[in-house]
């Protein structure tokens, strides 16, 4: 269900987006349109992209177009999804290895967007960081690998 | 003034009641019979010494006139005890005269002095003689001549000129004000901001509403950034202030 979500084709697009949305949770999902996994993911940020309309907005960015930010945010993953408030990079601990992105799909629509309402609760408080309310048992598993150590 | 003291009291009783004031202080209030007296010679005498200097300075003005060239008609008018009324009369007279005379200097020079005695007559009252000083503005100027020139040197007021409307009328008049004959005007100017600053003004206001100590507030969303150009990310690459990682 990509095609219902705006796509950044390139790194001046993705600075836009970063730049412009302004007191409202920026998502960008980083990942490929017909990966099996992205399309999970995708299919539930398009169905909640509109309730979320007030405190977030979508876009999806295939890793291909931006090599600049894949490597940047360390993508190693798809789909990775990155959060942003304001311009500035937020980071969650969802109890995995790695806070500055969420690695996998979501199990429901639920967890996506108590995730979301967290993330914008901390951003208004000012908090750079916050603690992911979903349960861990539905975080998807990954190693956290550097440099094939 | 002996009946005036039962009326005095009778006032002032009245006023205490009225006001409410302090009853003590009413008999320190009341005036006695002769303080009364004492106070209406007192203001005969000061009375009398007044309207002697008036006069006084009435006869030094009339004494430094030359022989008068009175009109024709006229008796030759008797210096007599003028009343205050009088002098008044003739003070305002006096005060006329140098207006006229210094508006008059101001555009022509020497013919317009002629005519200022005729105008300077008739405020002085039919029933009264007028002493021929009110008559004389330029002889008897002696005294008023060093203060027409003062006012006349212009470092005071500069004077620009008669204001010709040709028929226009101006607010004495109750033309029509300038600021309310735009007409001719083409374009629309409109006042005051357009409605995309009043969109983007409300829209000020609703940022002023969210909380102050939220991410990035601060953050300029504007600003031109070249195309290398990589947001924050946390401190993750060692890269970047130490609050960024808060």
């Amino acid at each position: 269900m990509s095609f219902l979500l705006p796509k950044l084709t390139c790194k001046r697009e993705v600075d836009q987006a970063i730049k412009s949305v302004a007191e409202k949770v920026l998502v960008l999902r980083f990942g490929r349109d017909y990966d099996p996994a992205c399309l999970q993911l995708d299919d539930i940020l398009a169905k909640t992209a509109h309730d979320l309309s007030k405190m977030a907005v979508i876009y999806l960015v295939d890793v291909n177009n931006v090599p600049v930010y894949t490597q940047y945010f360390d993508i190693s993953y798809i789909p990775s999804t990155v959060f942003f408030f304001n311009g500035q990079h937020m980071k969650v601990d969802y109890g995995s290895p790695d806070h500055t992105k969420f690695v996998g799909s979501f199990k429901t629509k639920q967890d996506f967007i108590d995730l979301i309402e967290v993330i914008y609760r901390g951003a208004m408080r000012g908090k750079l960081i916050v603690r992911s309310p979903i349960d861990p048992n539905n975080i998807p598993k990954y190693d956290l690998l550097y440099q094939g150590i | 003034p002996v009946s005036r003291r039962p009326e005095h009291r009778r006032e002032t009783a009245r006023f205490w009641r009225e006001n409410r004031a302090e009853a003590a202080l009413r008999e320190r209030c009341l005036v006695p019979a002769e303080e009364y007296e004492r106070f209406a010679q007192a203001l005969e005498r000061a009375l009398a010494e007044h309207q002697r200097r008036e006069e006084e300075r009435i006869l030094q003005v009339t004494s430094v006139t030359s022989p008068p060239r009175h009109p024709p008609g006229l008796p030759w008018p008797r210096l007599t005890a003028l009343s205050p009324q009088m002098a008044a009369d003739i003070r305002e007279a006096e005060r006329r005269q140098r207006e006229t005379v210094q508006a008059a200097l101001q555009l022509q020079p020497e013919p317009e002095i002629c005519a200022a005695p005729s105008i300077c007559r008739p405020p002085a009252g039919p029933e009264w003689d007028s002493p021929c000083a009110a008559e004389q503005p330029g002889p008897s100027g002696r005294q008023t001549g060093p203060d027409l020139a003062w006012m006349e040197s212009g470092k005071v007021l500069t004077f620009i000129g008669h204001q010709e409307t040709e028929g226009k009328g101006n607010v004495h008049t109750g033309a029509k004000p300038p600021w309310l004959t735009e007409e001719e005007d083409g374009s629309k100017q409109q006042i005051g901001p357009s409605y995309e600053e009043f969109l983007k003004h409300k829209e000020k206001q609703k940022l002023k509403k969210l909380p102050v100590e939220r991410v990035g507030a601060n953050f300029d969303h504007t600003s031109q950034t070249s195309d290398s150009w990589l947001p924050s990310f946390g401190r993750v690459w060692n890269h970047g202030r130490r609050w960024q990682s808060r």
